[in-house]
């Protein structure tokens, strides 16, 4: 870099435009660098130059001075250079763009190409109180299978443990007291369930967290699915009903019990797909479960707008839940037993999942006493508040460049 | 003379508690008061003797002796202790005992009809259950339970006469007591269960004779229910088990509301071992089916743990995000624990003696200073 008493006008007009004080150019067109240096305060007060500077020079007087340190310091420092031995910066490619780099040094640090100054992004829990965690997601849908799985292993297990009508009559309910028994409301029921389920898949999909709402519903419908388990596995209830038609008992027989399960799973445990033929899984009701549960999940998360479909919704779920009896397919017991639990959880869980306060162990917080507390910890715990109802299309619908609609409450963007 | 706030000693309820009274007088002349607080008989005020006899001068000077007379003391607010944080009521834990009473009858009455639903053994033998597969039956197992129990009860009893705050507690668990009971009442009645085992022997069903009926009532609920007083003859009342219940809620109760110390966490152990010896003894004498018990326990203790959050945790009271507050009983909850303001601590309090009367020494009361007591 060349002192600055040695600069032409030209070299301080670039200089100036390097710093950005590109007004004082036309002002300066015959400024040499002796001149800068002598620039005072009391030149600015005159015009034309108090009329070009809004805070009467002082900012240009500011990196006039800069400007003659760094001189000096340069000029100090190649004096000492052969004698303490300091190299000179120079670039690595040592190129020289617009005359401004000279002896490999460039003129005011200007580096000629950017220079990038690495951010550490920080991990995805941190940028957003939702973080997507597709991972646990998928744990908590094998969770779910293999709940499942139990599930319909312990049906046939208990199937074989069923005492047969003649045997055992069905026991006295208040219920079937007051109703007889219709004969195509389990149908009615079955079509409500089959219907609810699509509609909260397709809710499901339209929502902007799905993967947080998604590892909710499974490890709750897991959880309901494996207790379940052991109450129909303790103590086995007599059929319900005369009209019932069990399969006959294979007794021992690993492989065709096997395929019996894997029938019923492909069958989703419904009578209308044929594959609901085994008894003894009356206590509790997995129908109701699926009702009610899918009921909750719907109003908890569907836009407060449309209050007209949670009402449906809760309609269907409650004919559901009324044709199950009505079709004398479960004693009531199983149908309160379900239903209680399945709310108790819901909200026990959701209570959880939004206070802060509620995902800590402490003396006040008996919720942390549950079996499923460490679980719920590794799902919940990097989700900061409530889950907002947020709408997204799925991916594959989504484009990329928003089209005319600019503000709407479908979020189009990734956040 | 300008007088312009005059005392009013005005005592709100606010929940930040004690800070009121403010005694502004914004006349210029005050009384000097010595530091026991009666006033100098000193020159009075300029104000007082002023020569105008107009209305206002009498009346300045009634208002300042008035001022004078209440000027002996000036009342520094002193934040409230936590005695006002966790209000005793015990008209409250009157009626939640009410409610567990009317609940305990409402059972027994329950038991009674039910009883005359339940199928002959013959008709309805017992079901498959998968603990009476594996594990014989033995005769003394019941008494065992019902000791237990009893045990249990007496511990807990003991325990609740020392609390310090014994209404608050005595409240919850009346209300979580009866409203298991209520719980149990619609589960016995909605399906009946055949008895679990042959070897029960079920008193005669008396058809629609109301007479034998109540007396049966009330022979139950003079025994308590339990088979050692020979009080329980009746079947019919298996889902949910009444003994779980009252085990498993003892058991939390001795437990939440008792010190964490070693010494105390070694009584805990002891008090779990009764329960849950009492618990299995119920399946080993083949009394109730497993998913009796198992149902009992589940609801027992949810419902512990959800009264006890709720009450402990102030701001999920009025939080639209609580889904705690969906449950039917949500309005009897707030009713009953509206001002209970925090955590309920364990400390412990001689039972009959009021507290601050044991430690008062009545010859240093000053008189002229109103007590803390207020």
């Amino acid at each position: 870099m060349k002192e600055v008493r040695l600069w032409t006008a030209s070299d301080v007009s670039d200089w100036l435009t390097d710093e950005g004080l590109q007004e004082y150019t036309d002002a300066f067109q015959d400024v040499d660098g002796p001149a800068l240096l002598r620039l005072s305060e009391e030149d600015f007060k005159a015009s034309p130059l108090s009329l070009v500077s809004g805070d009467s020079g002082r900012h240009l007087l500011e990196r006039i001075k800069t400007l003659l340190l760094t001189s000096h310091m340069k000029a100090h420092k190649n004096n000492n250079n052969n004698e303490n031995g300091h190299t000179v910066i120079t670039l690595a490619n040592g190129s020289v763009s617009n005359g401004k780099i000279h002896n490999g040094i460039p003129k005011n640090g200007l580096h000629p190409e950017p220079v990038r100054i690495l951010i550490p992004q920080p991990p995805e829990q941190e940028r957003t109180p939702y973080p997507t965690e597709w991972f646990k997601t998928g744990v908590a849908f094998l969770y779910a299978l293999f709940c499942f799985l139990t599930t319909t292993v312990v049906i046939s297990v208990v199937h074989e443990r069923v005492p047969p009508k003649e045997e055992s009559p069905p026991l006295p309910d208040k219920f079937f007291d007051l109703f007889d028994r219709v004969e195509w409301a389990f149908s009615i029921c079955e079509i409500n369930g089959m219907l609810l389920v699509g509609l909260w898949f397709m809710q499901w999909l339209l929502l902007k967290h799905r993967s947080i709402i998604g590892r909710r519903f499974f490890f709750i419908v897991g959880t309901l699915y494996l207790y379940r388990c052991m109450t129909m596995y303790v103590t086995t209830l007599p059929v319900p009903g005369m009209h019932f038609k069990c399969s006959p008992k294979i007794f021992g027989d690993w492989e065709a019990q096997s395929r019996r399960v894997m029938k019923m799973m492909a069958g989703g445990g419904l009578s209308i797909t044929g594959s609901h033929s085994l008894c003894g899984d009356y206590l509790y009701s997995g129908h109701t479960v699926m009702l009610t549960l899918t009921y909750l999940f719907i109003k908890e998360y569907s836009p407060r707008r449309f209050w007209w479909y949670p009402w449906i919704c809760w309609c269907l779920s409650a004919v559901g839940i009324f044709c199950i009896l009505l079709a004398h397919d479960h004693y009531t017991i199983d149908v309160l037993l379900a239903y209680f639990i399945t709310t108790r959880l819901f909200w026990w869980y959701h209570t959880m999942a939004n206070q802060q306060a509620l995902k800590e162990i402490s003396t006040g917080n008996l919720f942390s006493r549950v079996w499923w507390f460490y679980p719920f910890q590794y799902f919940e715990s990097n989700v900061r508040g409530i889950v907002p109802r947020n709408y997204q299309l799925p991916f594959l619908f989504r484009t990329v460049t928003c089209t005319r609609v600019k503000y709407s409450k479908l979020d189009s963007r990734e956040s | 003379m300008a007088v312009s706030h005059l005392l009013d000693e005005q005592e709100d309820d606010t929940p930040n508690g004690g800070y009121h009274m403010m005694v502004t007088i914004e006349d210029g002349s005050r009384p000097q008061t010595t530091p026991t607080g009666r006033p100098h008989p000193s020159p009075v005020t300029s104000s007082g003797d002023q020569v105008d006899d107009s209305k206002s001068t009498r009346l300045a000077r009634g208002f300042s002796k008035a001022l004078r007379k209440n000027q002996d003391y000036i009342r520094i607010p002193v934040s409230r202790s936590i005695d006002s944080l966790l209000p005793a009521e015990w008209w409250k834990t009157g009626i939640a005992f009410i409610w567990a009473a009317f609940n305990l009858v409402l059972t027994t009455v329950m038991i009674t009809v039910v009883h005359e639903r339940v199928p002959d053994k013959s008709i309805s033998p017992p079901l498959p259950d998968k603990f009476f597969d594996y594990v014989p039956r033995f005769e003394w197992a019941f008494s065992v339970t019902e000791v237990n129990g009893m045990i249990l009860v007496a511990l807990w009893f003991i325990q609740w006469l020392f609390l310090k705050h014994r209404a608050i507690v005595g409240r919850r668990f009346f209300f979580l007591q009866g409203m298991l009971y209520l719980y149990r009442m619609v589960t016995m009645y909605i399906t009946t269960l055949p008895v679990p085992s042959m070897h029960m022997h079920c008193a005669p069903k008396l058809y629609g004779d109301s007479q034998g009926k109540i007396k049966r009532v009330l022979q139950l609920v003079s025994g308590g229910g339990l088979s050692i007083t020979g009080s329980h003859l009746m079947c019919g009342d298996f889902l949910y088990s009444g003994h779980t219940v009252m085990l498993t809620l003892t058991f939390l109760f001795i437990q939440e509301y008792s010190p964490r110390s070693l010494l105390w966490r070694c009584y805990h152990l002891i008090c779990w071992f009764l329960s849950a010896m009492g618990v299995i003894f119920i399946l080993i004498a083949h009394e109730h089916y497993s998913l009796d018990v198992v149902v009992a326990y589940f609801i027992t203790s949810r419902l512990f743990y959800w009264y006890h959050t709720m009450a402990n945790n102030r701001t999920l009271r009025g939080s639209t995000h609580n889904y705690l507050n969906r449950i039917w009983w949500n309005r009897v909850f707030n009713f009953l624990e509206k001002n209970v303001k925090t955590t309920v601590p364990c400390s412990f309090s001689w039972p009959l003696l009021p507290p601050s009367a044991v430690f008062k020494n009545p010859c240093k009361s000053y008189s002229i200073v109103q007590s803390a007591q207020d």
